[in-house]
């Protein structure tokens, strides 16, 4: 009967990382930090960017109003926080689906401490730099940014084509697109 | 053969197991709803739950780290999109509206193995 109740106690614990309930159960756990600040502008409230390290070895980076408000953004399972690549990001928006609609909308993410800027690639061809921040998240050391997109790109259909990592020396290092813009 | 006396321990043992077990699969349905259970996705396939004014948050979980998706809510009355969240996280989660009735939406632009979920 131990084993019957073992294996049926084990068969539901694995159940239940199938839909996600282990790491909803340890996001809802963890602490959060505020690492950058993204502003507010014109009806839209100033956010945060938080990191949290959860007991089941994950990193995530969400955009909240504060750390005890609703959040949306990313985890990656902390030996690959930033899946594989210099710079990592989450884009937020409201509005929608069609860009002419979007009302707002942010960028914010986590670069590798060695990333000296991160800048964002506009359809129309100019940059938008980032500040960037240090931020550390467990063990390890990282850059973190939020940016809010001025409601005149939005307006005049001028999207977020890219997210670029540069190092000290100017040298492009990394470059993820955002699939828009 | 065990006295009875002895059996009891055991049986009391159970029954707490099964009700752990109930406890469990209880706690997990009330915690989420998979509404697209875990598949191989393809650049532009969707899937959506059912509309509720009751939904907290929204996410979508990818076997493998990197892959490009959206997770959204949908409103009922104009179809616009709320609080849209896209990256390549392997957890990526946005929260519902306080006000009004939604439904969970989410997107796939790449292919990988994944499932959306609503709680």
């Amino acid at each position: 009967m131990t084993a019957v109740g073992a294996a049926l106690a084990s068969a539901v614990v694995a159940s239940s990382f199938d839909d996600g309930s282990s790491l909803t159960a340890a996001i809802d756990e963890a602490p959060l930090v505020r690492v950058a600040d993204i502003e507010a502008d014109e009806g839209a409230p100033a956010l945060g960017v938080y990191t949290q390290l959860t007991d089941t070895g994950h990193v995530c980076v969400w955009e909240a109003v504060s750390a005890a408000s609703r959040r949306g953004g990313g985890c990656n399972t902390v030996d690959d926080p930033l899946n594989g690549q210099p710079v990592s990001f989450t884009l937020s928006y409201d509005g929608g689906p069609a860009p002419v609609d979007v009302r707002s909308a942010t960028v914010f993410g986590l670069a590798l401490s060695e990333v000296a800027g991160v800048r964002i690639l506009m359809s129309d061809g100019s940059w938008r730099a980032v500040k960037l921040k240090k931020a550390r998240v467990g063990a390890d050391e990282f850059k973190a940014f939020g940016y809010r997109f001025r409601k005149s790109d939005l307006k005049s259909g001028n999207g977020p084509v890219a997210v670029v990592a540069f190092a000290a020396s100017g040298a492009e290092i990394g470059r993820q697109t955002t699939g828009i813009g | 053969m065990l006295s009875r006396k002895a059996r009891l321990p055991m049986r009391r043992f159970a029954i707490a197991v099964a009700v752990l077990a109930s406890l469990l699969i209880s706690s997990t349905a009330l915690a989420a709803y998979q509404y697209a259970p875990p598949r191989q996705w393809s650049p532009g396939a969707t899937a959506g739950s059912t509309y509720s004014p009751n939904w907290l948050a929204n996410y979508f979980m990818t076997y493998g780290s990197g892959y490009d998706k959206t997770v959204t809510f949908i409103r009922n009355t104009n179809y616009g999109w709320y609080n849209t969240k896209r990256g390549t996280a392997d957890y990526l989660e946005t929260y519902a509206p306080f006000d009004g009735t939604y439904k969970a939406h989410c997107v796939a632009h790449a292919w990988f193995w994944g499932s959306c979920n609503v709680r």
